[in-house]
């Protein structure tokens, strides 16, 4: 059966990263006799909250919650509460890409979700979540791979470009925010609107070149191939997505995969200090691509009803 | 520039003596003790309070009251151009010094000695009055976490620009360089807690404006008691003591 599923998938420059969690290990608080409910909980396909292993919590998608962004959304995973929002800046393209936009992916934990998060406190975590998301979702160094392709943000080759600043803003955690936060930007991303450019060239040398911004028309993204991300957390012999931060205690190790709708995996993070057998991350692979599919239907559903929403409101 | 027109109309369309639109809503943040989150027209913060519970740094413990803490912090994406600021800077230093006093002059620390209160508060949008937001928000989060107060601090601002007296100046009017006077009252006490001015006066002018403000602080006292009412109501309900 692996094999089989193995020719499907193309690792779409993936890479295998190995870092150190810092969102798993904060304390919860469970007792002996808690710890050992969840993980027979989980043994025997009933979660606390009365899930399965594979099944997600409900999730809840708002579109446009922050006016003064180009794009922002705001996902809600049972108690894991997070906003993004998209902000789009005229810049120059990279010397190494001339014909590419730029986009940046920053995460920043409020001590609302958390007190540990207070002061600096949050940094480290942030920083871990911002580049586990470029990872996931802005692929390589070459732009392959990536949810938006960055040749779409290029102005006028190797001199404007669209700068795309994603900023994300924990509220309330409760697990999962990887995955909370990669919804958060998708939804984000199809909220986004980008003012139409045009470009005029220098008269002369000494003359600057001219940028003419519309403040009517607006571009939308292509965001169907903007891939979600799907962490599968390892407790005990078996594996259940979409954990709770009291699961997220007790875990081993979590593989965090990026699947798009063509189900290609468009990157992998693996966190935890305990090792995996090689063909478990292969089941594990081949499970995400499963249960991406199912989120991936219920988030543009949820996008698409968000956006409506929207539009009916004056 | 113009900011009251001949019809006696400011810039977003308000009269002098108008606050922006007032939406609360508390239980934002499921995790928390108690939060809420508070709106005066564009500008939208949310608070969460933690506490009270032991306290984590031992030496700041006292024998006789809680200590109480807060936090502000701006998202990224709060204002108008994007800038990414560093935590802790002067100006959220000061206002959460700001808030933190407010709130412990209402909080009745000396119930609870031993034990320590976190305040966070977090601006999502910032359009002017981020200041008196937090501190109603806060106020409503305390109560919803049900820590024992005095009064509800209820805090509003106000101006004078082109020789009127505003009330809850928005970012536009809030950087005319007028004079931003921003208050906070215990209405039931009938004491002011808080009372911050830029700029100049003349004393007399001072008197209406400060009065405009506290006007205005009474407002948002009756509607942050609407809020904690229905809240109560539907808590009532929830547990099955309703009709």
């Amino acid at each position: 059966m692996l094999e089989a599923d193995l020719e499907c998938f193309f690792f779409d420059e993936a890479v295998l990263y190995l870092s150190f969690h810092t969102w798993d290990k904060k304390m919860v608080g469970l007792s002996v006799g808690e710890r050992n409910f969840i993980k027979g909980g989980i043994a025997q396909d009933l979660r606390n909250d009365g899930r399965k292993r594979l099944t997600y919590r409900p999730i809840y998608v708002e579109t446009g919650v922050i006016p003064q962004a180009n794009g922002s959304a705001k996902v809600k995973l049972g108690a894991t509460d997070v906003i993004a929002s998209v902000k789009a800046e005229l810049g120059k393209p990279s010397l190494s890409h001339p014909d590419q936009g730029k986009v940046f992916i920053y995460v920043e934990c409020s001590p609302t979700a958390e007190p540990s998060f207070e002061g600096r406190g949050g940094e480290e975590l942030s920083t871990e979540l911002s580049t586990a998301l470029e990872r996931s979702l802005l692929g390589g160094k070459s732009g392959a791979g990536a949810g938006i392709d960055p040749a779409s943000l290029l102005i006028k080759e190797g001199k404007v470009c669209w700068d795309l600043y994603v900023d994300c803003l924990v509220i309330s955690s409760d697990g999962n925010l990887l995955d909370a936060l990669g919804a958060a930007i998708k939804a984000a991303l199809s909220n986004t609107g980008i003012p139409r450019v045009q470009f005029r060239e220098a008269a002369s040398t000494d003359e600057h070149a001219d940028v003419d911004v519309s403040d009517e028309e607006f571009l939308q993204f292509d965001t169907s191939g903007v891939p979600v991300i799907v962490t599968l957390t390892k407790v005990g012999r078996h594996y259940i997505v979409d954990a709770t931060s009291e699961e997220e205690s007790l875990m081993s190790s979590a593989v965090s995969i990026s699947v798009n709708r063509r189900g290609l995996i468009c990157g992998l993070t693996k966190r935890g200090g305990a090792g995996l057998d090689p063909s478990v991350i292969l089941d594990m692979i081949s499970v995400a691509k499963h249960v991406s599919e199912q989120l991936i239907n219920k988030l543009d559903s949820e996008i698409e009803a968000a956006e409506r929403a929207n539009e009916e409101e004056p | 520039m113009e900011y009251v027109n001949p019809e006696g109309l400011r810039l977003d369309g308000r009269r002098p003596m108008e606050m922006r639109q007032l939406r609360a809503e508390i239980g934002v943040v499921s995790r928390a003790d108690g939060s809420a989150s508070f709106e005066m027209g564009n500008t939208k913060v949310i608070a969460a309070v933690y506490g009270p519970r032991e306290v984590q740094n031992r030496s700041q413990q006292m024998n006789d009251q809680a200590l109480v803490r807060c936090e502000y912090s701006m998202a990224n994406f709060s204002t108008g151009d994007r800038r990414r600021k560093t935590k802790g800077d002067r100006r959220s230093t000061e206002i959460s010094l700001v808030i933190r006093q407010t709130m412990e002059a209402c909080i009745l620390t000396h119930l609870m000695p031993r034990s320590q209160i976190d305040i966070y508060v977090q601006v999502l949008q910032a359009d002017g009055g981020t200041r008196s937001a937090c501190i109603n928000a806060a106020t409503l989060a305390l109560a919803d976490a049900g820590i024992p107060m005095r009064d509800l601090v209820t805090s509003c601002s106000a101006g004078y620009l082109n020789s009127t007296p505003l009330l809850d100046l928005n970012y536009l009017e809030d950087s005319a360089g007028g004079a931003d006077v921003t208050v906070g009252i215990l209405p039931k006490l009938d004491k002011v807690t808080l009372l911050q001015m830029d700029a100049k006066l003349p004393m007399d002018i001072f008197e209406n404006v400060m009065q405009l403000a506290v006007e205005g602080c009474k407002a948002v006292e009756s509607h942050i008691r609407e809020i904690l009412l229905e809240n109560a109501q539907t808590l009532v309900i929830r547990q099955g003591y309703g009709s």
